[in-house]
């Protein structure tokens, strides 16, 4: 497992968190290695978060699109409503073995402070998660969920108050409480081993994607799409057909129209921001940039290293689709197939319907589904109005 | 005088090193000559000079906000340059801010427009041991002491190796926790990283950081047996009460001078 990704990565931290990151490096290398975790993992992975999840044809979608077929990686039936649960068990375990008995984690749409304090309750771990006050007045009904799971959320009111300032907290919290606490990162971001450690968690999703679409339709896909905020569920669909002919697109958050968005590989430059050398929308004294997007997960100005380096290598291409392309999708997706997606894959799920209408009906289009869109009612009939 | 000097100096005399901790900040600079001077006659020995991020995750409340501030009323790099000038006339200056900020001027570039403007020092606290071989070489070359900073729960071991790769000080932090907050779990005990230090790099200062906030917590870090302090937030809370220089001289030297009477 590289420390970096190309010159990307690195671990620019406060030396307090220094002795944190090695125990947690070796941990999980260690936990890697032991069949008991593993089986653990996978054990829980299926009876409490319901994997392997489907892939499905999206047949009236892909009529809509009148050109490749289009398939559903449906993470959104993951227990909890996404992807985050893959990760935040992941960790959980990792934090059990390491004796730690408290979490803390970060959290954007929500998504990720809710698999926290799922794994939480489930793991018998105290849990608590910082939140930006802005992010907890539009995802409402996942503030709520938290709670119900026994988990403390703690607004931030630093900032922007969005998931930036969210993870500055929890850092400050790690650096103060670092011999009794796992900070439980949510996305593919951070200093190492965070971003290989997410990634690793999050791979199974690529890796069911692999065999599920050979057994679905014969052979990999031509092109699979991911959103990107931080990156977690799009490493994880990427890394395991890195090294296939299969193309890879990230979609980024660009926002309203004329905004900067918040597309850190489209619209940013290389720096650090929480710990690693990545892409950061930045200005030119290196101040890192308030984002604005209509999904809170999207909402942010960094990005996970290996996707800085996907990009730089050319094996990955990174668009921007703005707010209202995806509140299309969204209700495409929902009348079309009766699903509704959260804010964040809407995003892809446009890119997606864009790309399948350029290419012939022979090539299959895989969309990951990072979540479910219950979490995004109010914002949705909001923008209605 | 350049700062390693000035302090390896000043530690010769066996006088008790002070470097106090000022935000760069546009509205300040003014009042910036004749606070650097009452510092130094309260009996500063050297000054960090802060540059505002935004994202300054080793902070507590009282100096992220101070940098939220400073960089709403657009203090920007040039305000950097034109402070360091001011400072490094009075006392031999070091910069302390995060990586990315000099990143974005480019190692050679930034660190080379930073000694231009007399600076001799830089601290850099999310800069960790790992990282830091590429700005070891890039200091060395402009000419400016790289401070590394080490913390409680290293080994001995890794503070060896921190004290050998660091140079004009050592920053010793003195407990878990961002800067200015209170440490909740209690003192670390201090002198076995200290004494670790030591042995690595008997000519290195060092200097003990984070929670000094008045005479009581001075002393109580001088006997941990380090050098000297750095003092950050209280010094930041003071200026916010009352921004003259005269002021800010009196409440040093009411923590680090010569007891009154």
């Amino acid at each position: 497992m590289p420390r970096r990704y190309g010159p990307f990565g690195g671990s620019f931290v406060p030396e307090t968190l220094v002795p944190a990151l090695h125990e947690l490096d070796r941990a999980w290398r260690e936990a890697r290695r032991d069949p008991e975790f593993r089986r653990e993992l996978r054990r829980l992975s299926e009876t409490l978060g319901g994997r392997p999840t489907p892939l499905y044809f999206a047949r009236n979608l892909t009529r809509r699109a009148r050109g490749a077929e289009i398939w559903l990686k449906r993470e959104d039936l993951v227990h909890g409503g996404a992807h985050k649960f893959n990760n935040a068990l992941g960790q959980g375990l990792l934090a059990r073995r390491m004796g730690k008995p408290r979490l803390i984690a970060e959290t954007g749409a929500g998504q990720h402070g809710v698999a926290t304090a799922m794994i939480g309750a489930t793991l018998g771990l105290d849990t608590e998660v910082y939140m930006g006050s802005v992010d907890m007045e539009r995802q409402k009904p996942n503030v709520e969920r938290m709670r119900l799971l026994g988990a403390k959320v703690i607004p931030v009111t630093t900032g922007a108050r969005t998931l930036k300032d969210a993870i500055n907290a929890a850092l400050r919290d790690w650096i103060a409480n670092v011999r009794t606490t796992h900070y439980l990162l949510g996305s593919a971001v951070g200093p190492y081993p965070f971003p290989a450690i997410v990634a690793d968690f999050q791979s199974v999703i690529g890796r069911e994607i692999r065999t599920q679409s050979v057994r679905a339709f014969g052979r990999l896909p031509d092109l699979v799409v991911a959103c990107v905020g931080g990156g977690s569920n799009a490493i994880g669909t990427f890394r395991p057909l890195l090294r296939t002919k299969v193309e890879l697109l990230g979609v980024e958050a660009g926002g309203p129209r004329g905004s900067k968005g918040a597309g850190s590989l489209t619209s940013g430059s290389p720096g650090v921001l929480h710990g690693s050398f990545s892409y950061v929308l930045q200005d030119q004294d290196g101040q890192v940039s308030d984002t604005e997007s209509i999904s809170a997960g999207l909402d942010y100005a960094g990005v996970g290293p290996e996707h800085a380096w996907l990009k730089e290598s050319g094996r990955a291409r990174y668009i921007a689709v703005h707010d209202t392309d995806a509140l299309r999708a969204f209700h495409w997706l929902a009348r079309d197939e009766g699903i509704l997606p959260a804010l964040e894959p809407s995003h892809a799920l446009f890119a997606a319907v864009a790309e399948a209408r350029k290419r012939p009906s022979t090539q299959h289009v895989v969309v990951t589904l990072s979540g479910r869109g219950d979490k995004d009612l109010g914002v949705v009939l909001g923008a209605a109005r | 005088m350049r700062l390693a000097d000035a302090l390896a100096d000043a530690r010769s005399a066996r006088r008790r090193l002070v470097v106090p901790y000022l935000l760069v900040d546009r509205r300040r600079l003014g009042r910036l000559r004749g606070t650097v001077e009452a510092l130094r006659d309260a009996g500063a020995t050297a000054l960090e000079l802060g540059f505002p991020f935004s994202d300054p995750i080793a902070d507590g409340p009282v100096l992220a906000g101070a940098a939220d501030q400073a960089l709403a009323h657009g203090t920007d790099w040039r305000d950097l340059l034109a402070a360091a000038r001011i400072a490094s006339r009075s006392l031999p200056t070091a910069v302390m801010t995060y990586a990315n900020p000099v990143l974005r001027h480019t190692l050679p570039a930034g660190l080379a427009a930073l000694a231009r403007s007399g600076v001799s020092g830089l601290i850099v606290p999310d800069l960790s041991l790992e990282e830091s071989g590429p700005w070891r070489s890039a200091s060395h070359r402009a000419d400016l002491a790289l401070v590394l900073l080490a913390a409680p729960g290293a080994t001995p071991v890794r503070i060896a190796a921190i004290a050998r790769a660091s140079r004009g000080f050592l920053y010793l932090v003195s407990y878990y926790g961002t800067t200015g907050s209170a440490a909740s779990t209690g003192t670390p005990d201090l002198a076995p990283l200290v004494r670790a230090a030591r042995e690595a790099a008997p000519a290195l200062p060092v200097l003990l950081g984070f929670g000094i906030r008045d005479r009581g917590s001075a002393e109580r870090a001088l006997r941990t047996g380090v050098d000297g302090v750095v003092i950050g937030t209280a010094l930041e809370e003071a200026i916010q009460r009352d921004p003259r220089p005269a002021a800010v001289g009196r409440w040093l030297a009411s923590v680090v001078g010569p007891r009154a009477g």
